[in-house]
Formats: structure tokens, sequence, C-alpha cells
């Protein structure tokens, strides 16, 4: 094959790169092929037998297009790790060469369905820090060797690094020098227990409620309707036969066996999905491992991480557990078809305390203690109600006309507005520390998010007609990855402070990194 | 194309020194680097080009209303005061192209440094912006066709990120505009070792 080919010696550095590991995909690789070939054919298959034998000749077309694409994929791909990058290759006519420096390498992935654990295989994933998260991904290699050359890269990477360390500057090593084997720390594990209660306090309820609408909608149009309206008579005739409490009770239970029914899926779901995870640290990489069936390892390392957000629903917040989130820089920008919804859950549900104690390792900027918070101004509660009023003055106009003297029934929401201003003012607080942003909002569940003041993108403040004749003012804080981070109704004097010390904080820090890392600006873009 | 009535923009009403920005990133007082007022105004003509783009974008708008309306009304079977509503709504739409393109200009001020990008705008709804010069991306004129009969450009600024992160400055001479990119580039340029 075509592995003794000229390199072509563009922009190389004049030293002979030395090959420290090369490698072809394993060939069990063909057989998941050949799987996924009568997969896709089935359909037109079944179609042909029983429809138009057309079907069979594409059902046949399909199943050899995968199988060939398989195979010269197979025979083609090729991997090599030099001491300066790692470059994949693949394709006949087209070929595709592609080359990552070690440097930018932050980690490998693993990634393994049930058949391809059977097989021993894993996908790697080859994630880079430029922002899009997984740059080329070899499906599949042995699990063996897919750790293998995990280790050799990380190991190069790291005497790189310790290499370059020394002209960069002492204070510029943003990573302790790490050696080849950094140890592994666990930080966290999640029980099955813990799982369980996960997939119990999924709120799926709303879903459900979408779902039945959607198959109300489905059957209005299929003309289903009468005959759903039949069966539903006949089953109320069927129930009056009883006693009231009994066909109270039974309706009770049909409703609870449905429940029941979608949270022992959500229950099994989030089993099977996080099963013995684990957040562990090495170097300054955070990794995740879970999945029954499906087995990942994800790398996220912590300089990428752009916002961490603890979340607790209603229920959970009542029992005291939460989920913590990492935005990375990338996640949920949905790259061609790596769009993976970016590295998400750092720990699927842990209670508060425990959690509490494990941020630091996430987030490493944070300070071990806990710090003073401040409350946003009062008139919130005030702005809510008059809002509410608004919405509610607008209602009963529309409503007026048609429902009379009912709509001014709608006035029983305003007590309403108030307590939700209410419980909304008491659910915020923020906090602006020496080196991140604490913001925690809710009105019956609680939501904190921790922004690193170094990975500030840009900093807003917005006012509406309301707010500003209340003199309150949202603050809006950008980072990498996701939505914006909203402080709403700061005192207007608040909200310029913070404008002003996130914006300096922000640019000192970026300038800082420019420093460390001597990324050039290429003013081509413009 | 460009009309050229020599109209300079607008001296800042107040200058500010840190606009000079002799102060090296990452050092000093944060309180002091972020002081940057925005102060600068657009190009006068701007509202005569939003005249234009609003205008005729809501003719067309109230338009297609008004005809929608009075078809439903006339030729279908929708009851009359459909059509009255739709000439209110019409109106109003037009009224306020006519209305917000001058207190748009009123309301825009922004300024560049060496460290920061600092603009305010917004009739009811005031947004208030800043964006350090070293996160920029990437800096993007941007010339429509209409915009280019007036001489006039659209500075975008892109920072990392997906929601937000495109930040533009309307309504900007030509040369003007270019001057600001250049000194933004250079600006980061300066930080490159």
């Amino acid at each position: 094959m075509s592995s003794e080919e000229p390199q072509p010696a563009a922009a190389l550095p004049p030293v002979e790169a030395r090959v420290v590991l090369a490698g072809h995909l394993h060939p069990a690789i063909l057989l998941l092929r050949f799987l996924d070939g009568l997969r896709q054919s089935v359909f037109p298959a079944v179609l042909g037998l029983f429809a138009d034998p057309m079907f069979l000749a594409v059902a046949g077309v399909v199943f050899l297009v995968q199988l060939g694409s398989g195979l010269v994929r197979y025979l083609t791909f090729y991997y090599v790790l030099t001491e300066d990058e790692l470059r994949t290759r693949e394709g006949v006519l087209h070929r595709q060469e592609r080359r990552i420096p070690i440097d930018r390498i932050q980690d490998l992935g693993f990634e393994s369905t049930l058949l391809r654990r059977f097989l021993g295989l894993a996908v790697v994933r080859v994630e880079t820090a430029s922002g899009q998260g997984v740059e080329a991904v070899l499906d599949s290699l042995a699990r063996s060797e897919a750790e293998n050359l995990r280790e050799v890269l990380l190991g190069l990477r790291a005497r790189r690094r310790t290499a370059v360390a020394g002209d960069v500057g002492a204070g510029a090593a943003a990573a302790p020098a790490s050696l080849p084997l950094d140890p592994e720390w666990v930080v966290h594990r999640t029980d099955a227990g813990m799982l369980l209660l996960r997939g119990l306090t999924d709120l799926r309820i709303g879903a459900m409620l979408v779902a039945a609408f959607g198959a109300y909608e489905v059957a209005d149009r299929l003309g289903m309707l009468t005959q759903l309206r039949g069966v539903g008579a006949t089953f109320y005739d069927w129930l009056r036969g009883f006693p009231i409490a009994v066909a109270a009770g039974m309706l009770l239970l049909l409703v609870g066996g449905v429940l029941t029914v979608s949270v022992a899926f959500a229950a099994v779901g989030n089993l099977m999905a996080f099963h013995g995870f684990q957040l562990s640290l090495r170097a300054n990489s955070l990794l995740c491992r879970f999945g029954l069936l499906t087995t990942r390892q994800k790398t996220l390392p912590r300089e990428r991480v752009q916002r961490v957000r603890v979340e607790q629903t209603w229920l959970r917040r009542l029992l005291g557990v939460a989920t913590v989130r990492a935005d990375s820089a990338g996640s949920g920008r949905g790259v061609g078809e790596e769009a993976q919804g970016g590295f998400d859950v750092v720990v699927p549900l842990a209670p508060l305390p425990r959690i509490e104690d494990l941020l630091p390792a996430v987030l490493p900027v944070l300070p071990r203690s806990p710090v003073p918070l401040q409350r946003t101004s009062r008139l919130l509660v005030l702005r809510v109600f008059v809002r509410g009023c608004l919405q509610t003055a607008f209602v009963v106009s529309l409503v007026l006309p048609f429902a009379g003297p009912a709509a001014w029934f709608a006035l029983l929401l305003l007590p309403f507005a108030w307590l939700i201003g209410q419980l909304y003012w008491q659910g915020l607080a923020y906090g602006l520390f020496d080196h991140h942003l604490y913001v925690r909002t809710g009105i019956v569940g609680s939501y904190q998010v921790l922004v690193p003041t170094s990975k500030v993108q840009a900093v807003s403040l917005r006012r509406g007609p309301l707010q500003r004749m209340l003199g309150l003012s949202e603050l809006l804080v950008f980072v990498a990855g996701g939505p914006p981070t909203s402080i709403p109704d700061l005192p207007q004097k608040d909200a310029e402070r913070l404008l002003l010390t996130l914006s300096a904080r922000a640019t000192a820090a970026a300038g800082r990194e420019w420093h460390e890392h001597r990324v050039g600006f290429r003013p081509g873009a413009a | 194309m460009e009309p050229n009535d020599g109209q300079e923009p607008a001296p800042p009403a107040d200058p500010t020194p840190e606009a000079e920005g002799t102060q090296p990133i990452g050092l000093g007082d944060p309180e002091s680097l972020g002081q940057t007022a925005a102060t600068e105004r657009l190009e006068r003509r701007v509202v005569s080009y939003w005249y234009v783009t609003d205008l005729v974008r809501s003719l067309v708008f109230a338009a297609i209303l008004v005809v929608g309306a009075d078809a439903y009304s006339t030729h279908g079977s929708g009851p009359a005061y459909v059509a009255t509503a739709a000439w209110i709504a019409a109106s109003l739409v037009v009224a306020a192209a006519v209305l917000t393109p001058p207190l748009a200009y009123g309301a825009w001020r922004f300024s560049v440094d060496d460290h920061l990008l600092s603009m305010r705008y917004g009739i009811l709804f005031v947004e208030e912006r800043r964006v350090p010069v070293p996160r920029m991306q990437h800096v993007d004129l941007v010339r429509g066709p209409i915009e280019r009969m007036f001489g006039l450009a659209t500075l975008v600024v892109f920072t990392a990120g997906n929601e937000g992160s495109a930040f533009r400055v309307p309504g900007l001479s030509r040369s003007r505009a270019e001057a600001l990119r250049d000194r933004i580039l250079r600006a980061r340029g300066r930080d490159v070792v």
C-alpha cells in the first residue's frame, strides 16, 4: 500500500520527522460495514419483496455501495504518528491527507458501541483545542492499539511541552510540567442509586403532554377522532357501571400507570447512558467515562471550560441534588457531522454539598471557602408585577368583547405575578470574585452559573423602557460556548460597574493569553 | 458613486485620554482600563440610508397587509373590521419607519481604542456593549449595494462563540471604517510577539 509515498515537504521543519507509530484500521471494521449495509438495505429489500421488484435492485446497490466504500476506506486508511504530528490519509481518487500538530491535540476520546466492544474495537476521536472539538475520527482501531496510541501521543506531547516551557518563561507554563504518565485522580463516581434518582426526577411530563397533543392532532388528521370518541364513550359508559370511588381509583391507576411507565423508561435510559459514570482529572484535563451498551470516554481540557452550570429542577431542589454541566468552546456548535451537543454533563447527579466540594476540580479558579453573594434590586419584583399587569390588561382587552364580564377573572392572575416576582428576586443572587462571576437564578428550581472572568468574550447592558423608568439594567456576559449569561435587573450603578470591571478583566486576560500562546492573528480574514 | 459631501465625522464631544492607548494590555487598574465611554457618532447620512431601506421595507409590508386584508374582507367572507385593522397596523408600521431613523441616529454612540470597542444604541431598548479588542476573531467591512450608493460601510466584529458573537457598527464612511479596522488590527498585532 501507499505507506512509502514521498512526503510533500511543504512547510515542514527541515528536521526529518521520525515515525513513532503507524497503522491501519482494524479488519473487523469490514464486518461492521457489512452489517451496516445489510441494515440499510433491509427496508428497500422488504419493499422489493412485497411491492415492486425494482426496489430489490436498489437494495442490492445500496448494499454494494456501502460494502464497497467500507472496503475502500479500510484498504486506503492509514495513520502515522511522528514526533511532530498525527497524519491520517485516505481515499483513492480523492485523496485526503490530514495533519494535526501534536501540540494542538488535547486528547483522544474513545467510543464503543456494544458490537464494537464485543469485537474489541474503539472509535478514536482526535480532540483539539481549535474550538471545534473533534478534528479527526478513526473508526475503528483495536482497543489495545487505541490505548497504546493515546499513551504514546500524550507522552510525546508532554515531553514537547516541558521542552517548550523553558523558553516561554516560568510564569507562562499553564500546566504543571507533566510527565509522560500523568496520574489520574478520580474526582467523582456516580452510583446506580443516583442514576436511578436522576431517571425518577427526569421531568418528562411536559414532553408527554406535547406528545399527547401531537397524537391527538394526527388522529384528527386521519379522521380517527370520531372512532376515538366512540371508544371514549364506551369507556365512559363502562366506567359509569361502577361506584364513583372505584371509577376514580381506576382512572388514577391508569394515569399512574402511564406516568410509571414513562418514569421507568427515563430511569432505565439514564442507567444505561450514564452507567458507571466516572469523572477524573489527569494533568489538566477532565476525563469522563460512562455508558453501559455504548461506552464513551471524553476529555475536556480545563482551560477550555467556558462556563459551569449547576442545575436543579424543582424536584431535584427539594431532594437536594443537582447536575453539573460544563460548556466548552464550540459546544453545541455542530461541526459538520460531529455535532454531539458539546461536552456536556460532568456530574449526572449528586448531592449539592458533594458538588460544591468537587467544583474546584472542574474550575480551578474557584475559592475553597464559601463566598458572600449580592442581591439585585428589589425593584425587580415591581417590574415583574407591572409586566404582569400589562399582560393581564392586554388579555382582558382582547377577551372582553367575546367573554363579557368573565374576562375580569384574568385579574386573579395578578397576585401570581407578584408571587413570581418575589420568588424570582429571592432566587436571584450574584457575585463577582477574584477570578469568576457567579449567578444564581430560578423561580422554583435553582440554576447556578460560574463563569471564569478570563473567558469572557464580550459584555453588554440592556435596558427596556420599564427598566429605564425604574433605574434598572440587565447585564449579559458572552462566552465562547452557549447563550450569554444574564443578570436581570441590576441597579444601574452596579450594572455599569460590572460592565467596566468585566470588560477590563476580559481585555487583560485576552492580552495575557496572547503573550502566552504566541498565536498570530491573520488579518487576511478581514 | 460616493457622494463626496466632505462632511467630517463630528468630533467627539469629550475626547478621552485613554483613546490614545499607550497603556499596555494586562497592566494597571482594571477600572481605569475600561473607562472609555462611547462618544463618537455615526455619519449623518446614515439617517437617509435608513430612511430609504426602512421606508421601502415598511411600505412593501404595509401594502401586502392592506391588499391582503382588503381581498379577505371584500372578496372573501371576512368581517369588515379586518380591513380597518390592517389600515391601522400598516400606518403604524410606516409611521415607525418615518420616526425611527433620526432617533436611532441620535442614540448611537461608539468608540474604539486599543483595548475595547464600546457601543451604545437603541431607542426603546438601550443596549450598551463592550468587546475587548484582543478577543476579536476577525473584523469585516460590509458594504451592501444601497450602502455603497450612500458611501457607507458597516464594521462587523466577531468574537468566538455562536450566539451573539457578531457586533456591528453601521453607518460609517468607507475611509473611517477602514481606519477603524486598521486600528483594531494594529492594536491586535502589537500584542503578537
